[in-house]
């Protein structure tokens, strides 16, 4: 029998597959279990009890990631239904990648340079219209009640949660069938935009339930931003944890890492309940109409325009960029000055003189996405759909578990190997977080490819790796760049796992950012958290590059 | 009340497809609109529905020159919503959210709620659907379905109804039964319509077909 038709159920193709899944799922396992292990102390779980800080940090947690996760998803809903109603969709997505890139750190960065007493909106205003001479002594970074911490949530998850409900959106199938809808609902008497609350949404929406789970859970349990700019004294909850678990105390640490599991536990329960909400059964459908346009607009005098909440949401995103380029090479700046006195690239040179740190988020970086590609492909390759689909919730534990939960066990499984502060044991602590969200990107291509293509392959007499690296894989180089590039800007982001594994002894220039972020160096804060932005943006660039569609010199 | 139509002009920047249309149809009865694939066929019923926009998502934009007009009144400028013209497609596009009486419900027009569960009932009792209210729209049958999309249609009171290809998905027996059933209620609810197909056996007034041709 020809090789190429040999069915490819036989147990012996099954070999690649257990031990694809025995090299992630052995690490997966000992991580959740060692930070189980972790909470088995009846000792920390009454100091964190005890502890005065704790009902206070539980409180602005459950406040702040409740908030930002129902301010996200209403703003998303509602700019997407002004993006399906006047078919502005395809501008929104378009400028989506370059949000998706910013790393959570350097938004938080950038929202401060703008927010901070001494920041732009304000120096904007002074003195013509505040009167200001010197920054007020306005707590409007790292806010007691949160507020900025939930601003800068917001800011971040609206772009993926738009982009997840764009692919929704954008498939073919789906886009027909809904565009459809929507104009039915018209004709039985309904405006466009009610006939998107009613019609479209209630559909779309259930789809939209894991991203959001997602956004939840970081909301819950984000360390970095709320370092940056959420509330300090007390801080949220993983916060506090965070701060615990870096004690020198090993009691404290076991009190952190019973804040870790409290966190888990919080996330749990949050999306219980909201998925029983969501489930809930709308009610008869009561006819009303709701207020109707009185004339048309006609199609061709009709522009496709995303609306202007939309461009303020990109304003925004643009000066948070221009922000921390600006402050990077600031020298001398005096209160009310829209830009600085003095320019200097002091803070470059200072980036320069420390390369390894650049160096070393690049190896980090490059090896974990590779890695990660590499393990993706032969997944989805090799196991049979039916151990892929039924094994996924375990591949994206690393995606819903709260961080600070994620590095107790982390950390437990790099002593074992003797690997802490080491650059293996870095490897693995960001190869662990990039793998699922590689895997996420890549899934929809790699599974959605056409089988015909094999079929048609084998019955014109080519083997399985002439198929491969002759069809399967340049047909899908797009999304293989894609996904490496999306696994690169992950690690890139990573700070938790970088400095806990890393004993310290690390530097990304995200943990760089973060850490400036705390003192006075504007400067250097600013080009560590621009880099951290550029670093994600040149990699969606390279990937854009490797995967641009071939172009053939005679055109019809 | 007659739906006239007049088209001047109804194609992309680059491309007329349709181009000096007159219709006309009288309440009760059924205009065939027949032509090739590509032809405009359902971008005359978009016209006329004044969904044009939503079939021309991702080409380039159609444009219409023309009039509506709907028992004397001119419809040409009123959105969608506010012109009483309903429309039927070739996919049923029962909502998969909603159960089989809540699509009904979702165009019985506003009031008590029993008055309005009274007429979706009904509409399901003349569908030969009785008792399948609470049902999921994905399981019943195709012929069970489109008798569904019609009655919710006609549940809005429409002033006129237009039909794409609403035949085509079901089989030759369905088919013919289904006809029936739909012109039936278009001469009980005495409203015009307009029918767009490709099979001469849809045709219920030989005396009421326009051919479209391929515009070049």
């Amino acid at each position: 029998m020809d090789p190429a038709l040999r069915p490819v159920t036989r147990l012996r193709s099954r070999w690649p597959a257990v031990a694809l899944l025995a090299v992630v799922f052995v690490p997966l396992l000992a991580v959740v279990l060692l930070a189980l292990q972790s909470l088995a102390d009846g000792v920390a779980w009454q100091a964190l009890w005890t502890a005065p800080q704790t009902p206070t940090a539980l409180a602005l947690t459950l406040w702040t990631g409740l908030v930002s996760t129902v301010l996200a998803w209403w703003i998303s809903a509602w700019l997407l239904a002004q993006g399906f109603v006047r078919q502005g969709l395809s501008g929104m997505t378009r400028a989506l990648p370059a949000m998706l890139a910013t790393p959570h750190a350097a938004l938080a960065i950038g929202l401060v340079f703008l927010v901070a007493p001494s920041g732009w909106l304000l120096r904007a205003a002074s003195p013509w219209l505040t009167g200001f001479e010197f920054p007020p002594p306005w707590p409007t970074t790292q806010d007691p009640w949160g507020l900025g911490l939930i601003v800068a949530l917001v800011l971040k998850e609206v772009p993926f949660l738009l982009w997840t409900a764009a692919s929704q959106l954008q498939r073919d199938d789906v886009r027909r069938r809904w565009q459809a809808e929507h104009s039915l609902a018209q004709t039985l008497g309904y405006g466009p935009s009610q006939a998107w609350w009613r019609v479209i949404w209630p559909q779309l929406a259930p789809r939209l339930l894991w991203p959001l789970m997602a956004v939840l859970a970081y909301g819950l349990t984000v360390v970095d931003m709320a370092l940056v700019i959420g509330p300090a004294s007390p801080p949220t909850l993983a916060v506090l944890a965070w701060q615990w678990l870096q004690d020198a105390d090993l009691a404290v640490n076991a009190q952190g890492a019973a804040a870790g599991g409290l966190l888990g536990l919080l996330v749990l329960v949050n999306g219980l309940v909201w998925w029983r909400t969501s489930r809930r059964r709308p009610r008869w459908p009561n006819g009303r109409r709701g207020r109707l346009p009185s004339a048309m607009e006609l199609p061709h005098t009709k522009r496709p325009v995303p609306n202007r909440a939309w461009y303020a949401l990109v304003l925004v995103y643009a000066a948070i960029l221009l922000a921390l380029a600006v402050g990077s090479v600031a020298g001398v700046w005096p209160f009310p000055r829209l830009l600085p006195e003095a320019w200097t690239l002091q803070a470059w040179l200072g980036v320069w003189a420390s390369a390894g740190t650049v160096t070393d988020t690049l190896s980090l970086g490059l090896a974990s996405s590779l890695l990660s590609l590499l393990w993706c492909v032969a997944w989805l390759e090799l196991a049979p759909r039916r151990w892929d689909s039924a094994l996924r919730p375990l591949l994206y534990l690393p995606l819903v578990l709260p961080g600070v939960f994620w590095v107790v066990g982390l950390y437990g499984l790099v002593l074992h190997l003797h690997w802490e502060g080491r650059w293996p044991g870095l490897l693995l602590a960001h190869t662990t977080l990039v793998l699922p969200y590689v895997l996420l990107a890549l899934s929809p291509a790699y599974l959605g490819f056409d089988p015909r293509y094999r079929s048609l392959a084998a019955s014109l007499g080519h083997g399985r790796w002439h198929f491969l690296w002759r069809v399967k894989w340049p047909l899908l180089r797009r999304a293989l760049a894609a996904s490496a590039a999306v696994g690169f800007a992950v690690s890139v982001a990573q700070y938790l796992p970088t400095l806990y594994v890393g004993a310290g002894r690390w530097n990304t220039v995200t943990t760089e950012a973060v850490t400036l972020a705390a003192g006075a160096q504007r400067s250097l804060t600013g080009a560590y958290a621009w880099l951290q932005f550029v670093l994600p943006v040149l990699g969606f660039a390279l990937a854009a590059w490797v995967g641009r569609p071939r172009r053939f010199t005679v055109t019809a | 009340m007659n739906l006239n139509i007049h088209i001047r002009r109804l194609g992309s920047p680059q491309r007329t497809l349709v181009s000096d249309l007159k219709l006309e149809v009288p309440p009760g009865q059924v205009l065939t609109l027949m032509g090739p694939s590509g032809c405009g066929k359902s971008s005359v019923l978009a016209a006329i529905a004044g969904t044009l926009e939503a079939v021309a998502e991702g080409q380039s934009a159609l444009g219409f020159e023309g009039q509506v007009l709907l028992g004397g009144q001119d419809v040409t400028r009123l959105p969608t919503a506010r012109r009483g013209i309903g429309l039927i497609f070739q996919d049923d596009l029962l909502f998969a959210h909603l159960s089989v009486a809540e699509n009904l419900l979702f165009a019985v027009p506003p009031g008590p709620i029993d008055v309005r569960k009274d007429q979706a009932e009904q509409a399901l009792a003349e569908a030969g659907l009785a008792g399948y209210g609470d049902r999921d729209p994905a399981t019943l049958s195709g012929g069970q379905r489109a008798r569904v999309a019609l009655m919710r249609a006609l549940l809005a009171r429409p002033r006129a109804l237009l039909l794409d290809e609403p035949f085509s998905r079901l089989d030759a027996a369905l088919r013919s039964q289904f006809r029936d059933f739909v012109f039936d209620h278009i001469r009980t609810a005495h409203i015009p319509a307009i029918l767009v197909t490709h099979d001469h056996a849809d045709i219920s007034d030989p005396s009421r077909v326009v051919e479209l041709a391929h515009a070049g």
